[in-house]
C-alpha cells in the first residue's frame, strides 16, 4: 500500500515544482509589471490581460505548491485531512483557475468586438466551474478531454477572427501564434494532470515549451512596460 | 479627422491643462478640448473620479482645474500604455 505522502509527493515532484514555480513567478511578474499602466488608464483590455495571468499564477500555485506547503509545514497532521481530498480540491481550483485564465486572455483581445455586458464574465465563471467539476468528478475520463479540445477549437477560432481584424498583421501573427500555442499547452497540461500516464514521455517537453511561451510573453511585457 | 479613442481624448484634456501652466478654468478647457459639453462632462467627471485632475479654488473663489500627480504620470506613461495595448492587441 502506498504511503499517504506518496499521493502528494510522487518522485517526479521536483521537476513539477520547478515548473510550477517558474510559471507562477513569470505570471506574477506580468501582473505586477502592468499594475501602474492599468491604474493610470483603467483600460479594460489591460485589466483582462492582467487577470489572465493572475489566474495562471493561482492555477499553478494550486497545482503543486499547496501540497508542498502542507507537507513542509506539517499542516497535514494539524488539520487532519486526507491527501486524496487535498488533491481533489487542488485539481478543482487548478482547472477552474486555468480555464478562467484562458477565457480572460481570449477576452482581452475580443472584448471590443463582443458586447460589453457583464454576462460574459458570469458565463466564463459558469463554464470554468463546469470544466472544473467535470474534471474533478470524471478524473481520467474522456469527457473532460473532449470538453477541453472543444474549448481549444473555440479559442483558436476566436483568435483567428481577432487576427483577421488586426491592423498590424505581422505583429498580430506572432502574438496569435503564441496565444494558440499557450492554449495548446494548457490542454496538454490538463491532460497531463487528468491522465498522468498518457503523456508521461512528453512531460518534460510540455514543461519546457510552456515555460518558453510564458518567458516570451514576459519578455514582451517587460520590454513594453519599461520595467 | 479620425475619431479619437477614449485614452487619446483623456490625454488631450490633460495636455491642455498641462500646457496652461497647470491651471485652467472649466470653460476654456471645454472650448479647447473640442468636445460637446455632454461628452466633456463625462470625461471631466471621470478624470476627477480617477484622481487624474483636481479642482482648486482661485483667488475669487472661482473653480480651477489642475493636474494631480497621477495626471502627470498618465501623460508620462501615455505612449508606453498605447504601445502596450498595440503590442498585445488589447
Amino acid at each position: 500500500m502506498r504511503h499517504p505522502l506518496e499521493f502528494l509527493f510522487p518522485p517526479e515532484i521536483g521537476a513539477e515544482l520547478i515548473y510550477s514555480f517558474v510559471i507562477i513567478v513569470s505570471s506574477l511578474m506580468i501582473y505586477y509589471a502592468t499594475k501602474e499602466m492599468y491604474e493610470l488608464s483603467s483600460y479594460k483590455g489591460i485589466k483582462y490581460f492582467r487577470q489572465a495571468f493572475l489566474f495562471f499564477a493561482i492555477a499553478y500555485f494550486f497545482r503543486y505548491f499547496i501540497q508542498f506547503f502542507l507537507v513542509f509545514f506539517s499542516l497535514q497532521g494539524i488539520i487532519d485531512i486526507s491527501p486524496r481530498f487535498i488533491l481533489s480540491i487542488s485539481l478543482f481550483i487548478f482547472l477552474y483557475s486555468s480555464s478562467m485564465a484562458v477565457f480572460y486572455l481570449l477576452y482581452s483581445v475580443m472584448w471590443k468586438k463582443w458586447d460589453h455586458s457583464k454576462m460574459k464574465i458570469y458565463l466564463f465563471n459558469l463554464l470554468a466551474l463546469a470544466i472544473a467539476l467535470i474534471g474533478m468528478l470524471f478524473r481520467g475520463i474522456e469527457v473532460s478531454l473532449i470538453l477541453n479540445i472543444v474549448l481549444l477549437l473555440f479559442a483558436t477560432f476566436m483568435l483567428f477572427r481577432a487576427y483577421k481584424d488586426t491592423k498590424n498583421k505581422q505583429k498580430g501573427k506572432s502574438l496569435f501564434i503564441i496565444y494558440i500555442l499557450l492554449f495548446v499547452f494548457w490542454v496538454l497540461n490538463v491532460i497531463d494532470i487528468l491522465i498522468p500516464k498518457f503523456l508521461q514521455i512528453y512531460q518534460l517537453i510540455i514543461y519546457l515549451a510552456s515555460i518558453f511561451l510564458f518567458m516570451i510573453i514576459l519578455y514582451r511585457v517587460l520590454k513594453k512596460t519599461g520595467n | 479627422m479620425a475619431k479619437r479613442g477614449k485614452l487619446e481624448i483623456m490625454r488631450d484634456i490633460l495636455r491642455i491643462i498641462q500646457e496652461s501652466n497647470n491651471l485652467i478654468k472649466p470653460t476654456p478647457l471645454l472650448r479647447k478640448s473640442g468636445l460637446s459639453s455632454t461628452r466633456f462632462k463625462e470625461y471631466y467627471f471621470e478624470l476627477l473620479e480617477r484622481k487624474l485632475i483636481k479642482e482648486v479654488s482661485g483667488e475669487k473663489q472661482d473653480r480651477h482645474i489642475i493636474l494631480s500627480e497621477h495626471g502627470f504620470r498618465f501623460l508620462e506613461k501615455y505612449k508606453a500604455i498605447v504601445n502596450f495595448i498595440d503590442e498585445f492587441d488589447l
